[in-house]
Formats: C-alpha cells, structure tokens, sequence
C-alpha cells in the first residue's frame, strides 16, 4: 500500500480532528478504571495524533538540540501542501548543513565538502499503525500519563510522560501544543532523572504561510563540483535470517527480521528490529570486510546508544533510543539459530 | 577482567559474580580500572568537574583513611591514567566533529585515534554513529514520525568518516 495514499487522506484538517479526538482521549481516561485496554488505545491514540499533526500542519520555528554538554541550534521549515510533504533543516552554528526531507527522500547537503547525500526514505508511517503487540507493549512496559500544563516557545503546552516501568528504557516526556497538538519539546531522561537528550523550539510559528521556495535547497548539489553520494533504496526483505538475540530485554519484541542493502556493501546485512511499542532497537549483522573499520565497544550519541562486537567472522551493530545496558545485553547475546 | 568491572557498573552481574568482581576491586589494577571507567562516565556526562588540587587533597585524605589493605602508597596514580584516558576520548570526539567540516583528516590518523580510545575506554565513548545505520534504524522506529525531522537532528551531525566513502 502507497504511504503517501494514506498522507494525503489525511489532509491539512489535524486541527479539526485533533478537537474531535479531544472528547475521544477524555472517555478513554474515564474508561480507564474499568478497561485497561482503554488506556493502551490512549497512548497509542496519542502518538497517532501527535504524528499526525507534525505531518498535516504548516510552521517554521528555531529548534534547539541537546545531547550531553552539546547544544546544537537549528532552523526548520515544514509544508504540508494538500498532503504533499516537504521541510527543510537548516543548522544554524558550525559548518553548514542542510536537510531537505520530501516524501520518499532525505537530501543532505554538505556545502563545505561539496557533497550532497540522497537517502531514499521508506518510513513505514507508523502512526496509526501500531500492531496490538505494540500497543500492548506500551501499556506493559510504560505507565503514560497526562502532566502539567506549562509554555513552550511562547505556546501553551500540555506536558505528557512515558515513565518506563524498567531500567531497560529511558523515560520521556513531550509537550504538545494545546491548540493543534504539535510537538514543541522532547525530553529523554535516564534512570537517574539527567536530561540524555532533549529537542526543543524556541520559537515556532504554526500555520504559517509557507512558500514553496522557503522549503527549497539552498544549493542544488548537481553541479560539477558537488559530489552525489546515493544510497540504495532501503527496504527489508523480509525473511528467516537464522540469527537471533538470546537475552532480548522484558518487553522487546521483534517487529521485523530480514536482509536489507545499506551503502557501500556488496553483500545485503542483517537487520532485525525489536521494539516496546515507544522505541526500537536494531541490530545489524554482516560480514567483516575490508571496507571501513568500525571501533568495537559501547559508544553514545545523546538518546542512542551503540554497541559493536566481532561474533566469528561477522560484525554485530546493535543500536536503539535506549540505555546502553540494554544494546549491550542484546548484543552480547547474539547467536545462530 | 574490565568486562566484568563494566558489566558490574552496569548493573549486570547477580550477587555472586558482584562477591567476585568487588575482591579483584582490592587488586591496584582493578581499583585502577574501576576508577578509569568511572571518571570517564563522569567525563562523557559532563558530571566530573573536579576543583582544582582535587587529586592531591583525594590522596592525602586517602591516605589519612587507616587502611587495611594498602601494601603501598600510589598516591594520585589512578586518577592520572583515568584523565589521559578521558582526554584521549575528548580528542577522538574531537577529531570526529573537526573531521565533518574538512574532510581532509587522514583517515589512517583517525583510525589510530580511534584505537586508542577503544583501547582506553572501554565504558562509553561518546561518537558519533554511523548515518546510514541511523537512518536505518530510525525507519523502524516508532517515535521517529512525531519528532518530524527531529532525528535527523540527529544524523546530519554525522557524516564524517560516511562522506568520505
């Protein structure tokens, strides 16, 4: 089925729906006593319109970036035009990189090296698609709930949290604009309450008149100088690869298993994704090559944590939006059917 | 013997194996080790700001302590290893960030940097991650569609030693 069918479906109208749902979400919490599964509707139900309103609305805002002591400040555009999708990321200190995001593909410049990279994007639009083991998976392994109401970039705001119920995931909290239900802040926090990673607008403009030359690249990248650097298309052939993580965390599941392309490679790697409903955590396993080395060990990168390991004659890439404890249990794990 | 110090940091071993880990901490090399990683922790989470003459005041206030189990005095020793090694990892984070901007880094200098701090800081290096296994990964990911663009935030920050190929 054609993801971007659906897109278009859904059409610029989040606001109206988002205030239809609104008397659905409160009778989900009434119901919350007597039906438990009420409540698993409600956070997936959530993140079902909080997507949708990142995808359907038009805004232009300044978005800050935190992972560990590095605070990154970034220019973004979205438009939404009758359902076709197009934003633009612009980072506003250091050498500048650009992002510009359509439906089917991510293109990134790098003016300094003169490189532009063209991912194409198979996002399977996740929302509202969570599988019932996902949904369950949510209310098993979180407890959801509503939080304070505060202000965000100016913006009224209504907090909501995931608190997991296990130091095998990270907590998170979102605060969502209480007119159109957009995301104005992420955080990611550890065990110990320490922000890991935080996403968040400063200033952010929603409805906003969006020209299509305000989401357009600043550079084209095909000129001579410019090199193209064009990944394969990504997708997963879904089949039995006969790996399989012997110690997988309470409350993971595997969501898919398969062989999939990924740049450089001749030989198509493994991939198997294991998900709690909230985040995921993918493992990567191929052949060692003599292509480009890969440091062994555990590694972070603000909410991601990484870790790489050598099984026989194949290198084990685990990553997730999860602690490092829990990449490194999966990975350590690992083993032939 | 670090795997297991790492393993218990992280909450990973039951009783019995802590009961083994904890008696190799009386080793010099294993207490060395287990301050090692706990220094670079605090490095890599920006929570290790220590005021200056910290190591000189730790060893003399360590030394004061009636220890038991101290054949010799190694005042300050493995606080020094641990910092060379935290600094090794700053400067591979480093190169890393500096790298993205020329691309003009030698690749094999990298690559040594990069030995090094895999050597020396087998808790938590903070690097960067592959693009193109991020953006893999992020497909599959279920919060990825309500940040929008949010997690490219994420990846753009990356490209380096991935531009280069």
């Amino acid at each position: 089925m054609e993801p971007t069918a659906s897109r278009r479906r859904a059409g610029a109208a989040v606001t109206r729906r988002v205030r239809l749902l609104r008397p659905v979400a409160a009778l989900a919490f009434a119901a919350l006593a007597i039906a438990p599964q009420a409540f698993a509707e409600d956070a997936s139900a959530w993140l079902a319109r909080t997507a949708a309103a990142a995808r359907d609305l038009n805004y232009v805002g300044t978005i800050v970036y935190q992972h560990g002591a590095q605070v990154e400040t970034s220019r973004l555009v979205h438009r939404n035009d009758g359902g076709t999708e197009m934003e633009k990321l612009v980072n506003l200190d250091g050498p500048a990189r650009e992002v510009i995001r359509t439906g089917d593909e991510v293109r990134c410049f790098y003016p300094e090296a003169k490189i532009m990279r063209v991912e194409p994007r198979a996002f399977r639009n996740a929302f509202p698609s969570l599988s019932a083991t996902e949904q369950k998976a949510l209310t098993d392994n979180y407890d959801f709930r509503k939080a304070e109401t505060g202000r965000v970039a100016g913006l009224d705001a209504q907090a909501w949290t995931f608190e997991p119920k296990d130091s095998f995931r990270f907590g998170r909290k979102f605060w969502v604009d209480t007119g159109t239900g957009l995301l104005l802040k992420a955080r990611v926090s550890n065990e110990r309450g320490e922000v890991v990673e935080q996403f968040s607008f400063t200033d952010l403009t929603i409805d906003a008149k969006i020209s299509q030359q305000m989401v357009r690249p600043t550079w084209t990248g095909t000129s001579a100088d410019w090199r193209m650097l064009k990944s394969p298309l990504a997708y997963i052939d879904r089949q039995d690869t006969g790996w399989v993580v012997g110690r997988v965390p309470p409350g993971f599941s595997k969501v898919i298993e398969g062989y999939r392309p990924l740049r450089e490679r001749r030989d198509r790697v493994v991939h198997l994704v294991y998900s709690d409903g909230l985040v995921a955590v993918s493992v990567f396993i191929e052949q060692i090559g003599p292509a480009p080395r890969r440091l062994l060990g555990p590694s972070q990168q603000g909410g991601i944590n990484v870790f790489v390991r050598t099984f026989e004659d194949r290198i084990v890439t685990v990553l997730g939006e999860v602690p490092g404890t829990t990449v490194r249990q999966m990975a350590m794990s690992i083993a032939r059917r | 013997m670090g795997e297991e110090i790492s393993r218990l940091m992280d909450g990973e071993q039951d009783d019995a194996q802590a009961d083994i880990t904890c008696a190799r901490l009386k080793d010099p090399d294993g207490m060395a080790t287990w301050v090692c990683y706990h220094v670079i922790g605090d490095a890599m989470r920006g929570t290790g700001e220590l005021t200056p003459g910290f190591s000189r005041r730790f060893a003399a206030r360590l030394a004061a302590e009636p220890t038991v189990l101290a054949p010799r005095a190694q005042p300050a020793r493995p606080l020094a290893y641990a910092w060379a090694a935290a600094a090794g990892v700053a400067a591979v984070a480093l190169v890393g960030w500096v790298a993205f901007g020329t691309l003009q880094t030698e690749p094999a200098a990298m690559a040594k940097a990069g030995e090094a701090a895999a050597i020396r800081s087998p808790q938590v290096a903070a690097r960067t991650i592959p693009a193109d296994y991020l953006l893999a990964h992020q497909e599959y990911s279920p919060t990825t569609p309500i940040q929008g663009v949010g997690p490219y935030l994420r990846s753009v920050a990356v490209p380096a030693g991935d531009a280069r190929q």
